[in-house]
């Protein structure tokens, strides 16, 4: 099967989209999910991850993001930002 | 005075491109530096060197026409293809929303935009004129310099 072009974004068809293994548990109906803390930033989202919610390692700490429909084909690590923005008055 | 899209057009403008005059210094062939000459097809918003060659050869036009020299008749097929096309405002919401819904989902790329730096990992110490131009939410809107 040859997965689709916006799940590749910009990658050759031959390699498909970057899949990583994650521990991805399915919550039981009536459960609350569990996020699933991860530091595989460069895992391409696949449509299956939809409406579950991940920690995504930013370096220092973990991100809670909550995947929606539109985030598909884009990597974790683009929702969690990786540098403090520069304030002069931060102490 | 040539009205297309609603747009007033000197006549002396050309159409497409600058005219070419012979340098006799430099020995070659430079663009005209005349100030009334600029590109009047191409002065529309998302409409370039490609697509406006195209318009001229389907209306057969010469390259290097002025404006004036464009019976009517052609001024308004032209008028009518430049309707039917997405140019000017229509353009840009689509670079607008393109950027607006990487700002919605919460992307670097989007926050990026919206503090005007560069958006694909450029260093940031010098040479960021060009994404503190261009770099906004409202891409090629009014307070835009694109």
């Amino acid at each position: 099967m040859q997965p689709t072009r916006w799940l590749l974004q910009r990658r050759s068809v031959w390699k498909g989209p970057h899949i990583v293994p994650l521990a991805i548990v399915r919550p039981k109906p009536g459960e609350e999910a569990k996020p699933i803390r991860t530091q595989a930033r460069a895992a391409t989202i696949l449509p299956s991850f939809v409406g579950l919610k991940f920690h995504v390692h930013n370096g220092k700490d973990y991100d809670e993001i909550d995947i929606t429909e539109e985030m598909v084909g884009y990597k974790l690590g683009e929702f969690s930002p990786t540098r403090k923005p520069f304030i002069w008055t931060r102490k | 005075m040539t009205i297309i899209m609603g747009v007033n057009f000197n006549e002396k403008k050309l159409v497409r491109a600058p005219s070419l005059s012979y340098d006799a210094n430099k020995k070659e062939l430079s663009p005209d530096n005349e100030p009334t000459l600029q590109k009047a097809l191409e002065s529309f918003y998302g409409l370039g060197p490609q697509l406006a060659a195209r318009i001229m050869a389907k209306n057969t036009i010469h390259p290097l026409a002025r404006l004036g020299s464009v019976p009517p008749k052609t001024i308004t097929a032209l008028t009518a293809e430049l309707s039917t096309m997405t140019i000017e405002n229509d353009a840009r919401r689509i670079v607008q929303d393109n950027i607006k819904r990487l700002r919605d989902m919460g992307t670097i790329r989007g926050r990026r935009h919206a503090m005007g730096l560069p958006v694909r990992g450029q260093r940031t110490r010098t040479q960021i004129e060009t994404a503190k131009r261009l770099n906004t939410l409202e891409r090629g809107g009014t307070y835009s310099k694109i």
